[in-house]
């Protein structure tokens, strides 16, 4: 059987304990589990059972003592379900699958999200300022408006406490710039010559084109990005529901995190997803 | 050390096979675990449309048994669709076993008629998870049905049939027995068990199918006993593929001695490093080989049968 934090399982019941709204749409929860001793790592996502509806993958927002922290976006039915949930309401979870993000020291930390591609890169966060030693950390986030932006206050907040740099935009200016958080990204790669990591969790046609404006400064000396936002089964390798062309890859075990010489691999990334019926789909 | 078999006309570099339903997906999860060392691929089971299957949950692990349940129901894009997958691998080389069902013996043989101008090794034929039309039982259970599916295949194709089984039925050597008459080239047991698993907080079966099929450790033992009927009714007349619950190298020796001649790994390789679980198989069965002093693996095949 695989190796993972937890055991591979059955779902794990937890217990709703806290749930707000983060921003239009999406919710995070607090779920309490029976479990102590695992770590989640940042990109590593759960397999989510709503009882009766659904299950179905979604990342890690934070994981401490034995509470889980997760933002739900309605997407579909199962996602929907759960933001009815209350608390006190009981979930399943299986996990924690999948590869995580991989943060070097002595480099610009540089993550890009949008919609709830945010979920990892706020774990992902809360670890690097963890560290010991400060790190150089730019968030760049993106959303149509200011009411569809993840985590606002808290990166904000952050950002006030001169902890990171928060660039922030919205499509039609109603809280940042205006534009997309390709425009901040490339030029802060234009003006920094030291080396910088990217990190990328949001809608793969998004990721694509950051991807492709990476791939031009030779400043960038990594690019690491979730394909977690994929049809998944069985979350731990079996049933390949999940896989992608022409390298046999499994999102769930041999990602859902992939690096830059991963990714220019994956014929699929931005361009075919996969069905529940196995059929791919031009995205 | 000779570790080639035959299954019927068909040489395989080894005796290890990719069971239906595990990683088999798309072309590319099946060439790579050719390429990791196995002897063939069996696809996962492909019908005559798109069918999206259930809904999740529907695959998780029993940790306790190093059991895995499952109720996917037959998830996949259909054989018009599925064709281009099959030519991939046909393409690289890799021996390809192509699984099919239907809901009733017209959509088996609309489905093989489909696929059987491409060069494949086998068509393996899944008779637990289809539906019959009438009572909503399997095919398998009934062995009139067995017979009347696989002659009907016979009679439109000469690629080799492999009859496949699950313990679900009273007798497996009386389906088998039909499925010879109606002239297939091999037995496959077993598929998975009916299972199911309820969680006793929500009080719900975890399963969005509800009911599922189990695979893994816990359905080995089975496994070993219906080969060992199997061997015991026919002997070397007709190869019988072992599967079910194969975990390490020497659950393999044990079905080659029960009497499969080649075997089917599944759960097993359903981790994240199936690579190694290979190599692993290939080591074990290899040490066994020499400290038993055996040249060629076909040697072993119904060992226990004294």
């Amino acid at each position: 059987m695989t190796k993972q934090t937890i055991p591979n399982t059955k779902p794990i019941i937890g217990k709703i304990i806290a749930k707000e709204k983060e921003c239009e749409g999406t919710y995070t929860f607090l779920i309490e589990l029976p479990i102590k001793e695992a770590k989640a790592l940042p990109g590593q996502f759960i397999m989510l059972w709503v009882p009766g509806v659904d299950e179905f993958p979604i990342g890690i927002a934070g994981f401490e003592g034995n509470v889980l922290e997760i933002g739900v976006a309605k997407m579909g039915l199962g996602s929907e379900a759960m933001n009815n949930k209350k608390i006190g309401d009981l979930v399943g979870i299986r996990g924690f699958y999948g590869k995580s993000f991989k943060a070097p020291e002595d480099v610009n930390h540089l993550l890009i999200g949008g919609g709830f591609g945010m979920t990892p890169l706020k774990l992902l966060t809360t670890t690097l300022l963890n560290r010991e030693k400060k790190q150089n950390i730019h968030i760049f986030e993106g959303a149509r408006t200011k009411d569809k932006l993840m985590y606002l206050d808290w990166f904000q907040n952050l950002h006030n406490d001169n902890k990171l740099t928060f660039h922030v935009c919205t499509d039609d200016g109603s809280y940042g710039y205006k534009g997309f958080p390709t425009v901040d990204l490339e030029k802060f790669l234009q003006e920094n010559d030291t080396p910088s990591v990217l990190y990328v969790a949001g809608p793969e046609k998004m990721m694509k084109v950051i991807f492709n404006i990476g791939k031009k400064y030779p400043n960038v000396a990594d690019m690491q990005m979730s394909l977690a936002d994929r049809y998944m089964r069985c979350g731990f390798g079996a049933c390949s529901y999940c896989a992608v062309d022409p390298t046999g890859w499994r999102i769930c075990v041999d990602g859902p995190i992939f690096n830059k010489e991963q990714l220019e691999q994956i014929s699929d990334f931005g361009t075919y997803k996969r069905l529940e019926s196995g059929e791919k789909l031009r995205i | 050390m000779n570790m080639e078999t035959k299954v019927g006309t068909l040489t395989l570099r080894n005796p290890m096979i990719l069971a239906s339903g595990i990683l088999g997906t798309t072309f590319s999860t099946l060439q790579r675990i050719y390429e990791a060392g196995v002897g063939a691929v069996v696809t996962k089971s492909i019908g005559p449309r798109r069918r999206n299957g259930n809904p999740n949950p529907s695959v998780f692990a029993l940790q306790e048994i190093k059991s895995i349940i499952h109720s996917i129901g037959l998830a996949n894009p259909g054989y018009d669709i599925f064709k281009t997958d099959i030519e991939k691998l046909i393409e690289k080389g890799v021996p390809t076993i192509v699984s099919i069902f239907g809901e009733n013996k017209d959509e088996y043989i609309e489905v093989l008629n489909g696929i059987k101008d491409l060069p494949i090794q086998a068509f393996e034929i899944n008779l637990s998870n289809s539906i019959t039309d009438e009572d909503g039982s399997s095919a398998e259970i009934d062995p009139v049905k067995v017979a009347d599916i696989i002659s009907s295949l016979r009679k439109e194709t000469k690629i080799p049939l492999w009859a496949k089984f699950s313990p679900n039925v009273s007798d497996i050597v009386e389906v088998a027995s039909a499925a010879i008459k109606g002239g297939c080239d091999a037995i496959v047991a077993i598929n998975t068990i009916k299972a199911m698993v309820i969680d006793i907080q929500t009080k719900m079966p975890i399963l969005g199918g509800k009911r599922g099929g189990l695979a893994g450790a816990a359905i080995k033992p089975i496994g070993i006993r219906y080969v060992y009927d199997l061997y015991e009714s026919f002997g070397d007349k007709v190869p019988i593929i072992g599967v079910g619950g194969i975990l390490k190298g020497e659950d393999i020796i044990e079905y080659l001695l029960a009497g499969a001649t080649a075997i089917e790994l599944g759960t097993s390789l359903g981790v994240a490093y199936p690579e190694n679980m290979i190599r692993f198989f290939q080591m074990k069965v290899k040490k066994y080989m020499d400290e038993q002093k055996y040249s060629s693996i076909t040697e072993i095949t119904g060992g226990a049968h004294k």
